[in-house]
Parts: structure tokens; sequence; C-alpha cells
């Protein structure tokens, strides 16, 4: 009885995965529209609502920004197009453990902003110092965070507002107006989240105009800059060296195949007949070749959690 | 031309579990866990069957069109073990085994930002 309730699930499962159909996920107009992800539903309305992250290394191919995550949400589905829009953002946990270190301080804060086009966006900001600051410092910092982001979501749009973030341009702007204040180290937007979309769309159309008075003030920008320069120098720099170490683990695949193959696949070898089930279809020279390269692989990934754990 | 999908690999100390889906996370791909594939329960967050069940996952999904993977993996977080368990790398071994292309590794462990109070009372666990 039971085996045949289990067979007819087994049939209705299979029969499932063929009614369902793939769609792509598009990014919104402000990411240029790009497919950044494929999903399956057997009805299209089911799309509507899922999130998807993004990280913006996947959308511009830039392999600095790999520690940025966006997430869209599917709003609209047209034929096999899933659009979606943009709900927030935020930057991985490795790299924000990173950054914050003993004796240092953290000055972080929550703030609700308005963009011209209507829409509610929270930010949340946070500073890094070289030493501990008191409160009453960390007050003052935070009150210049809070100016900063109002100011520049009342001038831009969402789409506009977002790519700022996104680019590092308004942590920079709160780093130039805080230095004043106390000598922040780093100023960055670990996330924002969008909670009212914008509610006037005929703003799409004009973001010429705001650009026009950026382009004016940026002279300005370019004699403050040099400092903020260096700090996203900097920050640059101490971004690469994780993702370097990620490409040199997947380049180790290839690249270095002999050597211990007697050690490790001698014990899986050994209990594999007996108990495996799945077609082994690879020659076993593969298998054992490909066991070195993946333990060498963990090896390299064991560096780098010790090293998370030292930090 | 194939297809990317999450591998969320769930290594607790005591078993793992493997789930395959699509990347907005919606929709179950294929799944197997520890005792799918061993009989004795002390077996199952063992390294060796964090293999086994990596490599049931991964014939099930090339089946339907996936040779990509971004694997999220966790421990059991919380106010328990902040780090995966045994068979996490074991499992990603596997999976890079079996010819899949892994794409990202990230640690999604579930942290409290403060959280319960953690099991054992005040004095411990006493034997």
């Amino acid at each position: 009885m039971a085996k045949a309730r289990s067979r007819a699930a087994a049939r209705k499962v299979k029969d499932k995965w063929k009614a369902k159909n793939w769609y792509n996920i598009l990014a919104p107009s402000g990411f240029d529209s790009v497919t950044v992800a494929d999903t399956l539903a057997d009805n299209p309305d089911n799309l509507i609502g899922r999130v998807t992250a993004v990280s913006l290394q996947d959308l511009t191919g830039d392999f600095r920004k790999s520690h940025i995550k966006l997430f869209f949400k599917v709003h609209k589905v047209e034929e096999n197009n899933a659009m979606t829009q943009f709900t927030g953002h935020t930057l991985t946990s490795d790299y924000l453990r990173r950054m914050i270190r003993r004796k240092r301080s953290k000055i972080d804060g929550v703030y609700d902003a308005t963009t011209r086009d209507g829409a509610t966006i929270r930010v949340k900001p946070f500073a890094t110092t070289d030493k501990r600051v008191q409160n009453s410092q960390r007050k003052v910092v935070r009150e210049a965070m809070k100016k900063t982001i109002s100011d520049q979501a009342k001038n831009s749009t969402l789409s506009e507002f977002v790519k700022n973030t996104i680019d590092g341009r308004i942590g920079s702007e709160i780093y130039k107006n805080c230095k004043k204040l106390y000598p922040v180290k780093r100023v960055e937007i670990y996330k924002t989240e969008v909670i009212n979309q914008p509610s006037i769309m005929i703003e799409d159309k004009k973001p010429e105009k705001p650009e026009k008075p950026e382009t004016q003030e940026e002279p300005k920008k370019k004699e403050k800059k040099p400092a903020t320069k260096k700090k996203e120098e900097k920050t640059d720099e101490e971004v690469k060296e994780p993702e370097i170490k990620e490409e040199i683990a997947e380049e180790e695949i290839p690249a270095e195949k002999p050597e211990k193959k007697e050690k490790k696949p001698a014990k899986p070898k050994a209990k594999k007949p007996a108990t495996k089930k799945t077609p082994a279809k690879k020659t076993v020279a593969k298998k054992s070749t490909t066991k070195a390269t993946a333990k060498k692989k963990t090896t390299t990934k064991k560096k780098t959690t010790t090293k998370k754990k030292e930090e | 031309m194939g297809r990317i999908g999450i591998a969320h690999i769930y290594a607790s100390f005591n078993n793992i579990i493997i789930t395959v889906t699509d990347l907005t996370g919606a929709e179950t791909i294929a799944r197997c866990s520890g005792g799918m594939v061993t009989k004795s329960a002390k077996d199952e967050g063992s390294p060796y069957t964090a293999m086994k069940v990596a490599q049931t996952v991964a014939d099930a999904i090339r089946e339907k069109g996936i040779d990509r993977v971004n694997v999220q993996i966790r421990g059991q977080g919380g106010n328990k073990a902040h780090t995966p368990g045994r068979g996490a790398q074991a499992a990603i071994r596997a999976l890079v085994r079996s010819g899949l292309k892994i794409g990202k590794i990230e640690d999604v462990t579930p942290i409290p930002h403060d959280g319960c109070r953690k099991k054992g009372g005040r004095r411990g666990r006493r034997i």
C-alpha cells in the first residue's frame, strides 16, 4: 500500500516538473534590464513576490564589488520575462566583519529618507574609527550622517540614490562631512531597504535635470576630494584580497591535479562498491585526481575560515 | 548551456540536509538528507554521508539541467554552534567532484543580534 502510494507520488512529482516553465528574471530598468536569474513555475502568477539576490559583480563584471548584494522582487510578468523592482541591498557579512575590529568604534544609524519621486527608503550607514569614541562624538557623527542622507535623497530619484549608494558616493559624501567633526576611518552604507516604491512615476523621465547641478558641483568636489580618494583606494585594496584568494582556489582545481592520490581516496573507495547506488561512470583515476584537487580547495577554504575567526 | 541553482547545505553536528533550489529560492529542484542514504542514526552527520548526499543531489539536478551552483552553507546557528558541522566540507568537495561548477560559497548561519538564553542553565550541562 505504502509502496504504491510512494510510486504514485513519484509519478506526480515528475509530472509537476514537466509542467513547469522557466522564466527569465530581468533587473529593473535602472540596471539596464539585464537577465539576472531564471526561475521556474507552473503558473506565472506564482512568480510575483519572489526575491532574488544578485551580487553587483554579476551585474557589472567588476569583481571588487562582489560583496554587495542587491535584492530584486518580481512584480510583473510578461510572457517569459519577469520584471523586478529594487527592494534593497546588503553587504555580505564576512565583508562587514572584516572591517570591525577590537578597540575601534563602529558608529551606525538607521534613517528613513524620502526621495524626490516619493519613495521611502531606509538607509543604514556606519562609520569606523581608529580609537574608541565618546558618546557625544558619536552623536555628532550620527547627526551629520542623517543630514547628508536626507539631503542626498531629496535631490535624487530612487534609482539615482541607489546608484550613488552602491558606487559609494554617498559614503564618501558622509565621510567628507564627518571628517571635520571627527576623523572617521571608513564610511559605508551596509544596508538599504525600500519601504515604499516611488509614488510619482512621471519623474522617471527627469533624471537629466538633477544631473546638471551635480555636474556643476563636481569641480568643487574634486578640489576637496584627495582625502576621500585615498580612502576609496584603500577600500579597493582591502576588498581585492579575498577575491584573489577565491580565484586561486578555483584555479587550483585544474592546475594541481597530481599528488596525494593514495592517502585520501583509500577509505571511501573501500566502502563505495558496497553502498553506492548511484551509477559511477567516471574512471577511478579521474575520481582520485578530482578528489586530490578538491581536498586542496578545502584546505584553502579552511585558511579563509580561520582568518575569519581571528578577526 | 546549463542553469544556475542554489545549493543550501545545512550541516549540523548530527545530520546534513542539502536542498537545491532555483535562484529565487522559491522552487525546490532536488533534496536529500543524511537519513536518506545511511541507515544508522549516528552516521547521519558524518563526512562520508555528506559526500553521498551531495552526490545524489548532484545527479538529480544534472538530470534537470542545472550544472552551476552557488553554495550557501549553514550550521545550526541561533544560540547553538555557529560553525557548520563535520559534513560541510565533504559535501562541497563532493559537489565539485561530481562535475558541478561552483559559483560563490557563502556562510549563512543565522547569528543572533542577541537572542535567547542558551540551554543548560546557570551551572551548565551535568552528566
